[in-house]
């Protein structure tokens, strides 16, 4: 659904995506991580159509972005980070006015629709200035599903919202999956990723340093949390013991970070009963690998 | 249509503004304030005159009260409609709506249009609420109908090309207040322009816009003066929608 060859762009000298080179299948959702300036909503821009590339190609559904932008732009919604929201407009009336200018068939059908569909309808009438902020997000994720694109482009768009709000979105996100729509979405909460996404992009300084399915980048050296009551010397000399245990990581509270090269938790149990074995757990490593990967390269 | 309903959205923007209410009324109260001392003058002079049938004769509604009117609408429109369009293009800079028409399947050219019409909508809105000075002289004689219409579209050029200098200043920077006092002082600069030269012909006087409009106000519509405003329209237009392609490229 979306292929990326060599995407580059630069701002005068700096170079914010060298090189990108990435495909997303249709219906598949994709997350996109990074730190802070490292080239995540450059990339989700040019896709969207609203930036130009210094080099390179994006197409999607086979079409290119710089050569018809606008039949791209016909099957793209996308959310920025700050949702363009004119405020001094009702939800409806603003819907409405989306909806016409990205030629949607029948704009007031679709409006309706997607105003059922992101749950707005209690405040439809009211004027976007006095919403709360996760309203305001829906709006924005109205904004960019009223033409009933194939390819969805959200930049964080869980960010400044409470737990309550954030799992609103996911659900909502989860539910367009279904119904084919490809998405690509930017995040800085990781266990988001691992609860939405089929794959994930770790971009660093403009460049992908990883893409791979959550599960195998999570999985990718296992990772062993253990916690003893009786902290000592020992206890890492024991767990080191263990065949299969790379490296034990001493923590403070009696925790010792154990990473093994395969599945180990059995015979780390046995070896930490001795000296009061309170917790054993499998640590979620995406963090791990996100801070790993990111830290590498810089 | 996506021009349409652009300038649709424009228009209910500036009625939603205290800026659009204000530019409104300060417009109504300022030509009614004029129109009220002139008509007084005119009404004192014609008194004087009643003795001197010769000199009453060529003291004409149309010449002493319709053409100096246009005149003074003129000013006060060049002075309300940077205000217009100050908000255009830097208020969706600072809002970040721009993204929402950049990321839509729309034109430049749609997006820079729609914006000048519904801008130009809300003038010609202005010009229409004076009409009733006009003609409710009709009720005490016979104004020259043809100066009236040529006044009016004198007024609908320089606000058209004051409307598109506005647009191209607001497409510049995120900041209102910089858009206002470029357009402000840029549009005032070409009206004083036309008092620095006696002769009309002179080349500084024809840069002026006034120069070009003070025939129109006394009923001398001339094709080169027409042209001078569109063209003058046309090419900031053109210069927006430059800059907003760039801003792509930026």
């Amino acid at each position: 659904m979306i292929r990326v060859e060599q995407l580059s762009k630069s701002y005068g000298p700096a170079r914010a995506i060298d090189g990108l080179a990435f495909t997303v299948d249709s219906g598949e959702i994709v997350g996109f991580l990074g730190p802070n300036g490292a080239g995540k909503t450059t990339t989700m821009r040019i896709l969207a159509g609203s930036l130009a590339a210094t080099s390179g190609r994006a197409l999607v559904g086979g079409v290119d972005v710089f050569e018809r932008p606008r039949t791209v732009k016909a099957m793209v919604g996308y959310l920025p980070e700050n949702p363009p929201l004119y405020t001094e407009m009702t939800v409806r009336q603003y819907l409405r006015f989306a909806a016409r200018i990205k030629g949607t068939a029948a704009p007031d059908v679709a409006v309706e629709h997607t105003i059922d569909r992101v749950g707005l309808g209690v405040v439809a009438h009211r004027l976007i200035a006095h919403l709360s902020k996760g309203f305001r997000q829906r709006v924005g994720l109205a904004q960019a599903l009223v033409h009933s694109p194939r390819v969805l482009i959200l930049d964080e768009p869980s960010s400044g919202l409470d737990p309550e709000q954030r799992k609103g979105i996911r659900a909502l996100v989860k539910a367009l999956a279904v119904d084919e729509v490809t998405v690509i979405l930017s995040t800085h909460v990781l266990p988001e990723v691992e609860a939405l996404c089929d794959r994930v992009i770790i971009i660093h300084e403009g460049r992908i340093v990883a893409q791979d399915s959550v599960d195998a980048l999570a999985g990718s050296g296992t990772a062993i949390r253990v916690r003893v009551a009786r902290p000592a010397a020992e206890v890492a000399d024991a767990l080191n013991a263990v065949v299969g245990v790379l490296e034990v990581e001493p923590s403070v509270d009696g925790v010792y970070r154990v990473s093994a090269s395969r599945d180990v938790r059995e015979a780390v149990a046995a070896a930490a009963v001795p000296f009061g074995l309170l917790e054993l757990g499998a640590q979620r490593r995406l963090e791990d690998v996100f801070l790993r990967l990111t830290g590498e390269a810089s | 249509m996506s021009v349409f309903h652009i300038a649709a959205r424009e228009l209910r923007a500036v009625f939603t503004t205290a800026t659009g209410w204000l530019v409104l009324c300060g417009w109504l109260l300022i030509t009614g304030l004029f129109w009220v001392v002139m008509v007084q003058n005119y009404a004192m002079q014609s008194r004087d005159l009643v003795f001197n049938p010769y000199a009453a004769a060529s003291l004409g509604f149309t010449d002493f009260l319709i053409a100096p009117f246009f005149g003074n609408c003129a000013v006060v429109l060049l002075m309300l409609t940077p205000a217009v369009t100050m908000r255009l293009f830097s208020e969706e800079f600072k809002q970040g709506t721009m993204e929402l028409l950049l990321t839509s399947p729309i034109s430049t050219l749609q997006i820079v249009l729609g914006k000048y019409l519904g801008a130009l909508g809300f003038v010609l809105v202005l010009l229409a609420l004076t009409l009733h000075f006009p003609l409710g002289l009709a009720r005490w004689g016979r104004p020259d109908w043809g100066v009236v219409a040529s006044g009016y579209l004198g007024l609908a050029l320089l606000s058209s090309a004051v409307l598109a200098l506005g647009l191209w200043f607001s497409s510049l920077t995120s900041n209102q207040l910089v858009a206002l006092v470029l357009t402000f002082t840029t549009a005032l600069g070409l009206l004083v322009l036309g008092w620095s030269s006696q002769d009309p012909a002179d080349w500084i006087a024809q840069i002026s816009i006034m120069s070009h409009l003070n025939d129109l106000f006394i009923g001398v519509v001339r094709l080169s003066d027409v042209v001078y405003c569109v063209a003058f329209t046309a090419f900031f237009l053109f210069a927006t929608h430059q800059r907003m392609e760039s801003f792509r490229w930026s």
